[in-house]
């Protein structure tokens, strides 16, 4: 079966970029918010990342009208009935995430791949939900979406070969990025190391030894990182290191997964990084360092 | 003998049927918006309205089968039965070092087609999908493939060898290939024919100059440089290619402002060019428009634009040691008056008197654009990459039949 149409659940920060990516490789996307103002939000965002693209020379003017032509906006669930794949990205939360597979699991034919964009969470959990648990299974995208193309293909325990195959084919083939295997465990592999990372570079701001200013320039100058490990932070969302931290600390059960004290405190006070304009250095509306 | 000539793109794919008893066109069209529910097919019956038709075509094969079903269609179709398809020839960009001419499509021909991906990526797989197409459609109708590149593999290594390590070329075979070749040799028979010389016997040179634009030096008959190289993006400035620049301008840009490859990539073939610098368009009709209601920066454009390819005449009539003839095709260089001219004027001392009332003129055949007395001739030729396509098939296929 041609996966030509993709839906997806949420359009946060990995949502946009996920519909975003599949829109410039041509595919359709419906983008599915509870609110009209959130998916108006959720459209903006999208064009901001494809003007900033267009900035860089990557794109003109008129792809990018193709591509946000690509795109439907909707509140219903109803209209994934049209997709091949329908991929989750909503808040990192099992309940709200298993009530989205319930709805879904009921609008969409047995053959389409159901995925969850799940970083931490079970998807043997989440299928448990559905009437077909065969055909979910989970596509771990790593922000920002268009740059790294590397997807966590994960496979739930009851999640068919026939799902796995389909979907690494659309992965590697439709979307052109390196898709692993992982076999379902907390945090993955990508979550699991980088977020330890982020936890282990607080400890060292934490101990006095080093300014945040200078953990990050050693790291990402000393071992060629895009980012060191608080920009790095500031860009997932503070909430969302502090999130998956929380639940392998709960799943594990293993010291090293406590989340620092530091990244706490802030997410209380609501610097979450920049997409509040502050975390652990400051940010233009645009996502900008200034 | 009926042939049909394909120009498969990645989500488009362009068709031409001749009768090559006359060398007519029967009808043309194309498919757009290959791998979506809602493709349009375009069909263009010679003496019928033309028919447009809305569904979904999923991949190259149901798109040649709906070229089939419209060409043979009992209303607007040009044949009544596929069969009168004797021969399919296919628009292939780049041959590489192997093929310098046309050939029939066999399985090592459809290897090496492969082998060339990396060279081509953007337009080889396209290609390859539109010969599978047919195969799979019309199976037992033979097909050939005219290259793009073929026409200027005659280039000595002087004009075809970069000046960089050599391994790079013995492992990645980088050197230069040049493009348009189908139509810098079909307008320099036409020229030659029109002169009523042989063509080995003329120094020309051909400027095809439309979205992309190329100079070829043509002596004895052969291609001996032309300006594109490796890629389509060397040579002359385009509508939206930056043509040639110092190289060291690659990293140097990436480096200061943060770019990717991809990015870099884009920034000179999308955002160069006439486009970059009228900061109107990357249409040479627009951008002379705005010149003369006096806009600056398009007429700086314009002036860089002209100046490139007099350059690139004025190189080539030195590597030549002369030139006889200078040819312009293609969509500017057929249609834009105020282009030839600036061109021309400012080559005098070559030996082009250009004639203002001639190169005004507007006709659809090939015509002389200089005075009589003029010791260079200047040509108009219109090009037709689909007529060589078609006259090269039909002629491979007719061989095969005789042997």
């Amino acid at each position: 079966m041609y996966i030509k149409t993709v839906g997806v659940v949420g359009i946060g920060t990995m949502g946009q970029g996920i519909a975003e990516m599949l829109a410039s490789k041509g595919l359709d996307v419906i983008i599915i918010e509870h609110t009209d103002e959130r998916l108006a939000y959720g459209q903006q965002m999208i064009e901001v990342s494809l003007d900033k693209q267009i900035e860089k020379w990557a794109l003109t003017k008129s792809e990018k009208k193709l591509i946000m032509n690509r795109i439907e906006p909707a509140t219903s669930y109803e209209k994934l009935a049209a997709c091949e794949l329908v991929i989750e990205t909503i808040t990192e939360d099992l309940e709200q995430k298993k009530a989205v597979f319930e709805q879904i699991d009921n609008i969409c034919g047995p053959e389409v791949i159901l995925a969850s964009n799940t970083s931490t969470l079970s998807l043997t959990e989440l299928a448990s939900v559905t009437k077909h648990p065969d055909r979910v299974i989970g596509m771990h995208f790593i922000y920002p979406v268009f740059k790294i193309d590397l997807v966590e293909i994960v496979r739930g325990l009851k999640t068919s070969e026939d799902t796995f195959t389909r979907t690494k084919h659309f992965v590697e083939e439709i979307i052109n990025k390196k898709g692993v295997m992982v076999f379902e465990s907390p945090g993955f592999v990508t979550t699991r190391l980088i977020c330890l990372f982020i936890n282990e570079a607080l400890h060292v701001l934490e101990e006095g030894v080093a300014s945040a200013e200078d953990i990050d320039n050693a790291m990402r100058i000393g071992y060629s990182f895009q980012h060191g490990p608080f920009e790095m932070c500031d860009r997932f969302g503070l909430d969302s290191v502090l999130a998956a931290l929380d639940r392998m600390f709960r799943e594990y059960g293993e010291l090293k997964y406590r989340p620092s004290i530091v990244l706490k405190k802030m997410v209380r006070a609501g610097h979450l990084g920049a997409k509040t304009g502050v975390g652990f250095f400051k940010y233009d509306k645009d996502g900008d360092r200034i | 003998m009926k042939v049909l000539v394909i120009n498969a793109g990645s989500s488009s794919l362009k068709y031409q049927l001749y009768d090559m008893r006359s060398e007519s066109v029967l009808a043309s069209g194309r498919v757009e918006r290959i791998g979506m529910d809602s493709s349009i097919v375009t069909h263009e019956p010679v003496d019928k309205p033309e028919v447009r038709n809305v569904s979904e075509i999923l991949d190259h094969v149901t798109a040649v089968k709906r070229v089939v079903e419209m060409l043979t269609h009992p209303e607007y179709g040009a044949i009544s039965h596929l069969n009168e398809i004797e021969a399919v020839g296919h628009r292939v960009v780049h041959g590489g070092e192997v093929f310098s001419s046309s050939v029939l499509v066999t399985q090592e021909v459809k290897l090496e087609i492969r082998r060339l991906f990396d060279l081509a990526p953007l337009h080889n797989p396209a290609h390859m999908m539109g010969i599978t197409a047919v195969e799979s459609n019309l199976p037992d109708v033979p097909q050939a493939v005219v290259f793009d590149t073929a026409f200027h593999q005659t280039m000595p290594n002087t004009s075809y060898l970069y000046p960089i390590p050599t391994v790079l070329y013995r492992r990645h075979k980088i050197r230069r290939y040049g493009f348009h070749g189908t139509s810098h040799s079909y307008v320099s028979e036409q020229a030659a024919e029109y002169m009523k010389k042989p063509l080995e016997s003329i120094k020309m040179i051909t400027c095809h100059i439309g979205n992309g634009a190329s100079c070829a030096a043509i002596l004895n008959g052969k291609s001996f440089d032309t300006s594109m190289g490796m890629t389509p993006l060397e040579g002359l400035m385009m509508g939206t290619r930056s043509g040639d620049i110092d190289p060291a301008i690659v990293p140097f840009v990436m480096n200061k402002e943060e770019l990717t490859l991809n990015e870099v990539n884009s920034m000179l073939n999308k955002h160069s060019g006439m486009l970059a610098i009228s900061g109107i368009s990357s249409d040479m009709r627009e951008v002379t428009e705005a010149m003369q209601d006096g806009d600056k920066n398009a007429k700086l454009a314009f002036d860089m634009y002209t100046y490139r390819v007099k350059k690139y005449i004025g190189s080539y009539a030195a590597a030549m040691n002369g030139v006889d003839t200078i040819v312009f095709t293609a969509g500017v260089g057929e249609n834009s008056v105020d282009l030839r001219k600036a061109i021309c004027e400012g080559i005098s001392f070559l030996g082009i008197e250009l004639d203002e009332e001639r190169n005004e003129e507007r006709r659809k055949d090939a015509r002389e654009i200089t005075t009589d007395s003029s010791r260079v001739k200047v040509l108009v030729v219109p090009t037709n990459e689909e007529l060589l396509i078609a006259r090269d098939t039909y002629n491979l296929v007719k061989q095969a039949k005789m042997s």
